[in-house]
């Protein structure tokens, strides 16, 4: 008996302090946006009175509604295209059997462990060739066919049930189809899960929107940040409330998802 | 079940065309575009020049992009020149000079020589020397990162000490001053950071050495500057002296907020410290101390940065008459930047100017400007080589070692042999 107590005090007090560990990094972003640089460097951790002044800054040094809108339409944009190419290939990996499957698919985890920066220049002289240099499309293409995913739907395919498939051609669907109407509503806390992942991704990705994207009124709400931290007498106050607004589209599509999410992490199939 | 899957294909090429829209052009003829890190600092100094030449010519206008921080356009500049595309690269860029031979040697052509066009003796020696590569010139000094060694007199006054007793001392002196002013006030007698070699670089130019040999070999285990830098640097610790920090915002804090009795800086920190102004006259600057080793000069050098013009630029022509009219011949310009953004040029004329003359109440009025043009014309020319970076690595590797009473002999072995794998 008290061996199960202190059992359970034990895990209580370890799972509490690995949620303060957590939670503590935001709290300080949150209460630093409403105090001024001043009072975040000497250590203030309550709530202050300086967050209109530090939106003001913030407001008055960035374009906001532009930046957002750059970042909106590549982390969305790239979000739709990931997923469609990428559980795609997911679906054909695990469905369809030959010879050279394995080997293909250990080639492209393989792959997994090239540093991006050691593709970049390749990369960018490619874009550059293409004359598609401080675009979008630029930003967005080099992440649409993202190995991770494909192996996360890989995974997941694993226990979509055969039979549905084998039932539904005997009723005459195409290919196409089965996958349309059948495999993503059963896979629809995958797909949710999966959202969560590449637009968190999409929307926080740093180095190649840096390189691709050159001139200011292209550039995403995270090139903008980095930025501002690097002026010699950087504003923490400012950063902080932008580094919140930054942070809220991700947290509002969690939260959103946050059902499906765990489902599609324990690979639930309904 | 067809209609449904012709609307879903229709929403997803909708999609497709939506990312595909091409942005805006290049930049047009007659603009001339500059990066810069700083808005503050070196953006608004460089949209005052633009603003200026405007004025004469008003077919040229300015685009200055200061959204990136400098890490981030290092990437982007290294990315591009590695790969062999200009597309979109600035007329002007703004480099740091310990980092400017890397870009000169590593990518020959892509910069344009600027000595043949501008008369490069009208600027700091050693800001030229910097961007000098077989006899061609290729920068527009900008800033300087002249040291001072900034005090709070009135922790010095309570510990007993005055301005005359901080001018042209060695470091060992301070040394001796530090441990008076703790024991009188409490005060520790500056904060370090071990993850900057900024200190340690600065006493070392002090003494005109540097990393490297003429060669660009590594001067490292017989440097004797450096070895007795790195002696002093142990000694702040040793001796109990150092407010250990870390990181930029640590570091100002301490000087800002009354913890620390000196800061041995470069003079662009100037309006960090001026930012404090219930400060004002507790400020006070003596020139940096000297190593104590022959040919050592009370003047050094802390960062600062240069203009470089790219040779892939369209307009060529205007960008070089630009930094010609303004940045090499304007003094007035240069006293307005002074007053204005605290910003010290180069231009060696412009310390003639009614800006540079005049007292500040702050630094308990004295002639600060005319201090930091004299110690200017006296600091000591070195080659920062193509390494420095690396070294830096190597020698922040040794200094937790070091600080503990580690023999410095041995690392400087140390660094000399992982600098030495680095430049391989």
């Amino acid at each position: 008996m008290t061996f199960a107590l202190v059992r359970r005090g034990l895990i209580y007090a370890l799972l509490s302090l690995a949620a303060f560990i957590s939670i503590f990094p935001f709290y300080w972003m949150v209460v630093g946006a409403t105090n001024t640089s001043a009072e975040i460097i000497k250590g203030k951790s309550s709530i202050g009175s300086a967050l209109i002044t530090n939106a003001m800054a913030f407001f008055s040094q960035v374009d906001a509604v532009r930046i957002f809108w750059n970042s909106g339409v590549i982390a969305i944009v790239g979000t739709i295209l990931t997923l469609a190419v990428s559980s795609l290939a997911g679906y054909g990996f695990e469905m369809f059997r030959s010879r050279i499957r394995e080997k293909l698919f250990g080639f492209l985890l393989l792959l997994l462990s090239i540093p991006f920066a050691a593709m970049m220049v390749p990369l960018f002289v490619m874009f550059s060739q293409a004359k598609l240099v401080n675009t979008f499309t630029a930003a967005i293409l080099p992440t649409v066919a993202s190995i991770f995913i494909i192996f996360y739907f890989r995974q997941a395919t694993k226990a979509f049930p055969r039979e549905l498939r084998d039932a539904a051609k005997i009723d005459g669907l195409k290919e196409w189809q089965i996958f349309l109407y059948v495999y993503l509503p059963v896979m629809r806390s995958t797909y949710a899960a999966a959202t969560i992942i590449v637009f968190m991704a999409n929307w926080n990705n740093y180095l190649w929107p840096l390189v691709v994207l050159q001139t200011a009124d292209n550039k995403t709400i995270t090139l903008i940040l980095s930025g501002l931290t690097a002026a010699y007498t950087p504003d923490y106050g400012l950063i902080l409330f932008g580094t919140v607004l930054a942070t809220l589209p991700t947290l509002i599509i969690f939260f959103l998802l946050q059902r499906r999410f765990v489902e599609g992490m324990l690979g639930a199939v309904k | 079940m067809n209609r449904i899957a012709s609307r879903r294909g229709r929403v997803l090429a909708l999609a497709l065309a939506g990312v595909s829209f091409l942005s805006v052009a290049a930049a047009s003829a007659g603009e001339i575009s500059v990066w810069v890190w700083d808005k503050a600092f070196n953006g608004d100094t460089m949209r005052e020049a633009g603003a200026l030449y405007t004025a004469d010519h008003p077919d040229v206008t300015f685009n200055v992009d200061d959204t990136a921080s400098q890490d981030d356009i290092r990437a982007k500049l290294q990315t591009q020149l590695l790969a062999g595309s200009t597309e979109g690269l600035p007329d002007i860029v703004l480099i740091q000079d310990d980092i400017a031979q890397k870009y000169l040697q590593s990518f020959p052509g892509a910069f344009e020589p600027l000595s043949d066009s501008i008369d490069m003796s009208l600027f700091a020696q050693y800001k030229v020397a910097a961007a000098t590569v077989d006899g061609k010139s290729y920068s527009v000094p900008f800033d300087s990162g002249v040291t001072g060694l900034f005090y709070r007199s009135d922790f010095l006054q309570e510990a007993g000490f005055t301005a005359a007793d901080l001018k042209d001392i060695t470091w060992d002196r301070l040394i001796e001053i530090g441990k008076v002013v703790k024991e009188k006030t409490g005060k520790p007698l500056l904060d370090l950071d071990l993850n900057d070699t900024g200190v340690i670089r600065m006493m070392m130019q002090s003494a005109g050495e540097w990393y490297f040999n003429a060669d660009g070999s590594l001067h490292i285990t017989d440097n004797a500057a450096l070895k007795k830098a790195i002696e002093t640097y142990a000694k702040f610790y040793q001796n109990d002296l150092v407010k250990p920090v870390s990181g930029w915002a640590e570091y100002t804090g301490a000087f800002t907020s009354g913890e620390v009795a000196v800061v041995p800086v470069g003079v662009w920190i100037t309006a960090t410290i001026k930012a404090n102004a219930d400060q004002s006259g507790k400020w006070a600057i003596a020139p940096i101390p000297r190593l104590d080793i022959d040919g050592a000069v009370n003047a050094s050098n802390q960062g600062g940065s240069s203009w470089f013009v790219l040779s892939s630029s369209d307009n060529k022509e205007e960008t070089v008459d630009f930094l010609k009219t303004v940045w090499a011949g304007n003094d007035d310009f240069y006293q307005d930047i002074l007053i204005k953004r605290g910003a010290v040029g180069s231009l060696l004329s412009a310390r003639n100017g009614d800006a540079f003359k005049a007292s500040d109440d702050f630094f308990g009025g004295a002639p600060v400007w005319q201090d930091f043009s004299t110690w200017l014309s006296q600091v000591p020319s070195v080659d920062y080589g193509t390494f420095t970076s690396e070294v830096d690595a190597a020698v922040q590797a040794q200094m937790p070692g070091i600080i503990a009473g580690g023999d410095i002999d041995a690392a400087l072995q140390a660094i000399n042999d992982q600098a030495q794998q680095q430049m391989q």
